[in-house]
């Protein structure tokens, strides 16, 4: 059986008590959302791992002064964060576009697929690639519930609220965000990775033992 | 009589926003409902498939934030 583990707001308290090891378990939780929510806005490693910094130091600066409000998940309260940090950057490179020297181009490159063969991390590499092309092409408003939810753990109630719409209509739009995903996919076999999203999913069988 | 769920509701349902009362209605409606747990199954693979993208940030942007933290401590 897992150990238990502590849960977000006890770290919070731990650390707000000086435990500086409580914060480094937080940032381990819950770096992998908040890099991914901004890396698929800004498209850029460096940006968005400068972004990142951002997010975590305003979160220590309203910790630390004792400002951080207990209400709400901290998961949905960082990405929050870290998503309007996303959105200022892009909308100020999209005023004022830098070429960055340092960029590969080759966004989320340091995924790390342990113990596979080369040509199966190659495929991988391109399929997710793809699927992050995809991804920007929705709709702003699909890909942005799409962002919260998924990786901002952000309810579709707290969406709706950030967002100032319905919670149907936030809901509508991530329905519509994963079928034009799905479809658009499917169109391209030659991307299509059959581990990550099977076309024809086999309909559940029964076998039955012949007596 | 079967209830029927609407796409929203599955939605909801297979990122555990629903109340436990009506996350129990749609179990019960997977066992029966073929379509249903059909529909419920794509949208678990698209799960699936976003979770696969995500990312790690380098060690020196993580160690960089931890200290910043440590020194935040120390001037305040």
């Amino acid at each position: 059986m897992e150990p238990m583990q502590p849960s977000d707001s006890a770290l919070i308290s731990l650390y707000i008590a000086g435990k500086e090891e409580a914060f480094a378990l937080l940032l381990e939780r819950h770096k992998r959302r908040v890099f991914t929510t901004i890396m698929l806005i800004v498209k850029d490693t460096v940006v968005a791992e400068d972004l990142l910094q951002d997010t975590f130091i305003k979160a220590v600066h309203t910790m630390k002064s004792g400002r951080y409000n207990e209400e709400g998940k901290f998961s949905s309260y960082i990405c929050r964060i870290a998503h309007n940090l996303a959105i200022d950057n892009f909308r100020r490179q999209k005023r004022n576009p830098q070429l960055n020297l340092d960029a590969t181009g080759h966004a989320f490159n340091s995924l790390t697929y342990a113990e596979e063969g080369i040509d199966a991390t190659l495929t991988r590499d391109e399929t997710h690639a793809r699927l992050r092309e995809l991804i920007q092409e929705l709709p702003a408003a699909q890909k942005e519930v799409l962002i919260m939810r998924h990786y901002g753990d952000m309810s579709f109630q707290e969406i709706a609220d950030a967002t100032g719409v319905s919670i149907n209509t936030a809901l509508g739009r991530m329905r519509y965000a994963l079928i034009n995903l799905r479809k658009k996919m499917t169109a391209q076999p030659d991307i299509y990775d059959q581990n990550l999203y099977p076309r024809d999913a086999a309909p559940v069988c029964v076998q039955r033992i012949a007596s | 009589m079967i209830k029927t769920f609407t796409h929203e509701t599955l939605l909801q349902y297979v990122y555990n926003e629903l109340p436990a009362e009506q996350q129990v209605e749609v179990e019960q409606a997977l066992v029966h409902d073929a379509d249903l747990a059909a529909r419920c199954a794509d949208l678990l693979l698209a799960q699936r498939c976003l979770d696969a993208l995500q990312s790690t940030p380098s060690d020196r942007a993580t160690q960089n934030i931890l200290n910043y933290s440590r020194t935040f401590l120390r001037a305040s």
